[in-house]
């Protein structure tokens, strides 16, 4: 599905060079469940954003489905993204202002989908994550697991190939953790690919394999015995 | 996709209510400030376009280029203009008329009033389309005993019978004959330079003892209109003006041996242009017209107040963008291109407008009949009338992109990584420098508009307390003593109005201060080559005209009874070629055009001039008096002769002491008890001096509204600033207050943060003020000291400073006195 070869992303202020990514080698084939760990600063949030296409590479290639993207416009990159990425934040980003179901809508409005249409994925989607009956509440009056499952039925209500978790449990208390993961790994059986940056190896430990990167660089790949 | 941009928008109006609040009520201000103003520019340029002849119809104006004074305008011409040009321009104008305005006496049934018509040539019906809705026009201006009234005057003197073949007598100098109402048309509309009650056929005949109205050439009392053959251009006749000046007019002898045309010139102006191009004359146009400037500069500052009110938007939009940041992200990973979110902005942006000018709407409705009393016009808000909606929909866009622009450019402009993951959103230091920089231009807007607005007070006040030279309190002028009736009675009523208690003196004139009348004379003067000719103003007075206006000499006498030579030789007593002798007073700007040196010197010194029937007489200077201001403050002081002559005494000036209202009375009762066939008619010096000034004193009003609302609309936007900037400095403030900040501290770092803006916009403001103010009162001749521009300049910043902070200071003073742990843990 992706790869990425000799990837590097430098970051550069007036005065100081920072190298987030250092010749990343990473390859993610369709249906895997990946979890990205390491600590703080090490690039894990760098490299997620890379694999979302809302950042570029410095340097390198990366490959979606046999596309080099690393050089595209930002408006093509949307393009791309808009029809295979799904995004899942530890601090869930609902727009505030909107509604439940209007924010999971709001994945729905960049495509060219008929009003009836959105109206149904939505309703079919909010049951599958159970938020139904909170269809018309605002995010504030949810609570943090709640508005977690709503991020996840917008990541995956256009039947998004891909979803990138960014600590998706980090603001969770543990049960509630462990229901966004179980709802992950029930997404994964279905065949969509996720990748998930986690500081928690509890929560790595749902995925397939571990991709571990320090200072930038990919130290281990562990895989998992099915 | 619309209704969730719809959504958006309206729940974030209404979850922040003082940003909506600020936002709308600014743009609800500016958009109705402008639309007002629109109505009345709008009105002003509509002036004459509905007659149907409009684009071919031109008015004759006359300038006199006396030597050695300044070229006198009018936007008359002299009678015999109109058989001239027609035999002149047979090719190129096909009708031409004149109109000349009398007050006349009209006795009805035995009532008597006065009324002021208009005399009229026939082609006046050809000319221009009036609506008759009775009668036959045409049939009624061929006739010297029928009268055309308008609707107004029908109903005013005959109610709502018909009034076609009623009759009233008239008395206008030696005309006294029984009119019969012909013709009966619709008032001109207000949005006309014309304006006249009723119409009545010039004869000439009727006028053969006041030649000076219709058959001299050396007297312009006529508006004198045509229209241009279809096809015919003007261009033509304006080349040959000059060729028809020298083929009809006689060279005066005050210009030696030159041409007429280098004295009497000629232009064209078109009907439509008259009402906002003053042609460089004084106001003697039918009813007061209005003038370019004037429709430019409310044009001006409606922009810069609705400016005022884009300018809240940006920068409330853009303060606030950081509270948006995380949505532009989302919307961004969720695919939406920078074009989707900028439409989606300046939707946002187009909605508030919307919203701002349904309540600005609201505003004008409440505010026009205020506003169209005010400006003195009949103004209608019709939003059915074509375009309006058209022009209302296109401000509401206009809005909404101005103010909207620059903050969907920079919050599409986010970069979803960046915002995202970091969970909060740097500002990028560019736009919190546009922010200041528009903090600035919107104060400098109001700075300048409080500069102005007080300059122009402050020259109405200067002009309206000026020493005209004479006293004019307690002085009151009686009108109408040169009337037919009034003449041969007048010097008995003059005695009786003596005796009046309270009356301390009266003398009769022909001229009353700031009536605009300009008659002049020419004088000759000897000199080293022989003589040379000078013309001058002149007015008539009476022996106790010096004492009533308590004018001081600057040297030598007033005229008295006891001396003959006082009176002006009348030229018809004697035989023609005859030097008479006499005496006179002149003023002291006489002096300098006769090169007579002191006043002093000029006691004694002699000129001549004509006094009539071909007879020259030799006049002793025995007076001279300042340089008193007698004519109109708005204009430039002339050199002046006045002569002890009863000709054309119209007014008589009394001064009074004590309670005018008795004397007033008695006066009136004197006047009806001998002359009962004029109108008795008076006013007071002062009020009518005043009165010049009313204009001005209305503009100073006008401006003073605006540059408050200016100062509102901006007020609104500084509050709201500082407010969010405070919310967003909680944290540092928390931090200093845990260093050991105090509260007076705090404010006074959160109030110099806001006086840096207005203080810079001073420095903007002044020079554009004072450059601006000054080719103002360029336009008068009495004008304000320059250097009181200075302090008016120092208090509109004090102004502006002391708003700013009355404005930053309450917000200040809460966010300092907050707890600093809440905003530190909070963080």
């Amino acid at each position: 599905m992706l790869k990425m070869h000799n990837l590097s992303k430098i970051y550069r202020t007036d005065e100081v060079e920072t190298i987030a990514l250092n010749n990343v080698n990473i390859e993610i084939n369709s249906g895997e469940f990946v979890a990205i760990m390491g600590p703080s600063g090490c690039g894990k949030s760098t490299l997620l954003n890379i694999i979302g296409m809302l950042d570029n590479p410095s340097e390198g290639d990366y490959l979606f489905f046999d596309e080099n993207v690393a050089r595209y416009s930002e408006a093509k990159l949307a393009n791309i993204r808009k029809r295979h990425i799904g995004f899942i934040f530890q601090s869930f980003n609902l727009i505030d202002e909107l509604t439940v179901a209007e924010n999971i809508e709001l994945a729905l409005l960049y495509h060219d989908i008929a009003a009836s249409e959105r109206r149904d994925r939505v309703a079919a989607v909010m049951d599958k994550v159970g938020i139904a009956h909170r269809a018309k509440h605002m995010p504030s009056q949810l609570s943090g697991g709640q508005q977690q499952r709503v991020a996840v039925a917008r990541a995956v209500v256009g039947n998004q190939s891909m979803i990138l978790a960014d600590e998706p449990t980090g603001n969770l208390d543990s049960a509630h953790g462990q229901e966004v993961m179980e709802m992950l790994q029930g997404l994964n059986e279905e065949g969509t690919t996720i990748v998930m940056v986690t500081h928690s190896p509890a929560h790595a430990d749902y995925a397939r394999r571990t991709i571990n990167l320090f200072d930038g660089q990919v130290v281990t790949e562990n895989l998992r015995a099915a | 996709m619309f209704s969730n941009y719809v959504s958006v928008a309206l729940r974030n109006l209404v979850k922040d209510k003082l940003y909506s609040f600020i936002n709308i009520a600014g743009l609800a201000i500016g958009l109705a400030a402008c639309v007002l103003i629109a109505l009345f520019v709008r009105d002003e340029l509509s002036y004459d376009q509905f007659w149907s002849n409009a684009d071919r119809i031109y008015r004759l104006n006359t300038t006199f280029n006396t030597p050695g004074r300044e070229p006198m305008v009018t936007v008359m011409a002299q009678g015999p203009t109109k058989d001239a040009l027609k035999a002149y321009f047979p090719e190129e104008i096909e009708a031409v008329t004149r109109f000349n305005s009398m007050e006349v006496v009209m006795n009805k049934d035995g009532s008597v009033f006065s009324e002021i018509l208009m005399w009229t040539d026939p082609e006046t019906a050809d000319i221009f389309d009036l609506e008759v809705v009775a009668g036959d026009l045409r049939q009624t201006l061929q006739d010297n005993a029928s009268l055309a009234v308008n609707e107004s005057f029908a109903r005013k003197h005959f109610g709502e019978g018909n009034p076609l073949g009623k009759t009233v007598t008239i008395n206008l100098m030696d005309i006294e004959r029984d009119y019969r109402i012909g013709a009966v048309y619709k008032d001109l509309p207000h949005n006309s330079v014309l304006n006249f009650q009723g119409l009545a056929k010039i004869d000439e005949n009727d006028f053969t003892k006041q030649n000076w109205e219709f058959s001299q050439w050396y007297s312009v009392n006529n508006y004198v209109y045509f229209t241009l053959k279809p096809g015919a251009s003007i261009r033509t006749i304006e080349d040959r003006l000059d060729d028809f000046v020298d083929a009809y007019i006689e060279p005066p002898a005050a210009i030696g041996n030159a041409k007429s045309s280098t004295y009497v010139q000629y232009s064209l102006q078109p009907l439509t242009d008259i009402q906002l191009n003053q042609a460089g004359a004084r106001d003697m146009e039918m009813k007061p017209t209005g003038d370019m400037g004037t429709v430019m500069a409310f044009a001006a500052i409606a922009a810069l107040i609705l400016m005022i009110a884009c300018i809240n938007f940006t920068n409330l939009a853009t303060a606030k963008s950081t509270q948006r940041a995380r949505e532009v992200a989302i919307r961004k990973v969720l695919g939406a291109n920078r074009r989707q979110l900028v439409i989606q902005f300046l939707g946002e942006s187009t909605v508030i407008a919307f919203i701002g000018l349904m309540f600005g709407l609201v505003l004008v409705e409440v505010a026009l009949p205020f506003f169209s009393e005010f400006v003195g016009k009949d103004l209608v808000f019709d939003y059915f009338d074509g375009g309006t909606i058209g022009v209302l929909a296109g401000l509401m866009v206009v809005v909404g992109v101005l103010g909207g622009l620059y903050p969907a450019l920079v919050l599409s402009g986010y970069r979803p990584a960046r915002v995202l993951k970091a969970n909060k959103s740097a500002e990028s230091s560019g736009s919190a420098r546009l922010r200041s920089a528009l903090v600035v231009m919107q104060f400098a807007i109001s700075i300048t508009l409080i500069v102005s607005t007080g300059t122009v007070y402050g020259q109405k006040l200067y002009a309206t307390r000026l020493d005209p030279g004479f006293n004019k309190e307690n002085l009151l002028v009686v009108r109408n003593t040169s009337n037919s009736g009034a003449v041969s009675k007048r010097d008995a009523f003059k005695e009786q109005v003596l005796r009046i208690p309270g009356v301390v003196d009266a003398a009769f004139s022909s001229d009353a201060p700031a009536s605009g009348n300009e008659s002049n004379i020419s004088v000759r003067v000897a000199d080293d080559d022989g003589e040379r000719t000078v013309l001058i103003g002149v007015h008539r007075v009476d022996y106790e005209f010096f004492e009533t206006y308590e004018i001081p000499f600057l040297a030598g006498r007033a005229y008295n009874r006891q001396n003959a030579l006082d009176v002006t030789p009348n030229g018809f007593a004697a035989e023609p070629g005859d030097l008479l002798q006499g005496n006179i007073i002149v003023n002291e700007g006489a002096l300098g055009r006769f090169g007579f040196g002191t006043p002093k010197e000029a006691i004694g010194r002699v000129v001549k001039a004509s006094v009539g029937n071909d007879v020259q007489a030799q006049f002793t200077i025995i007076g001279v008096i300042p340089d008193i201001k007698f004519q109109s403050l708005k204009e430039v002081m002339r050199p002046e002769v006045y002569m002890l002559a009863s000709f054309g005494f119209s007014n008589l000036n009394v001064r009074y002491i004590g309670d005018p209202r008795p004397v007033v009375a008695e006066i009136e009762k004197s006047w009806k008890s001998m002359i009962s066939t004029v109108p008795f008619a008076y006013d007071y010096v002062d009020e009518v001096m005043a009165q010049e000034f009313e204009a001005v004193e209305s503009q100073s009003m006008l401006l003073g509204v605006f540059s408050g609302l200016a100062i509102v609309i901006a007020c609104l936007g500084l509050y709201g600033l500082a407010a969010f900037t405070a919310a967003r400095r909680t944290k540092e403030i928390g931090i200093r207050k845990v260093m050991g900040a105090t509260v007076t501290d705090i404010v006074r770092l959160l109030i110099w943060q806001f006086s840096k803006p207005v203080l810079i916009a001073n420095l903007v403001a002044w020079p554009v003020a004072v450059w601006g103010m000054l080719s103002w009162l360029e336009n008068f001749p009495y004008r304000m000291e320059a250097w009181m521009l200075a302090p008016l300049c120092l208090i509109a910043g004090l102004i502006a400073l002391g708003i700013a902070w009355a404005t930053v200071g309450g917000n200040a003073a809460q966010v300092a006195r907050a707890n600093p742990i809440k905003a530190l843990r909070y963080e």
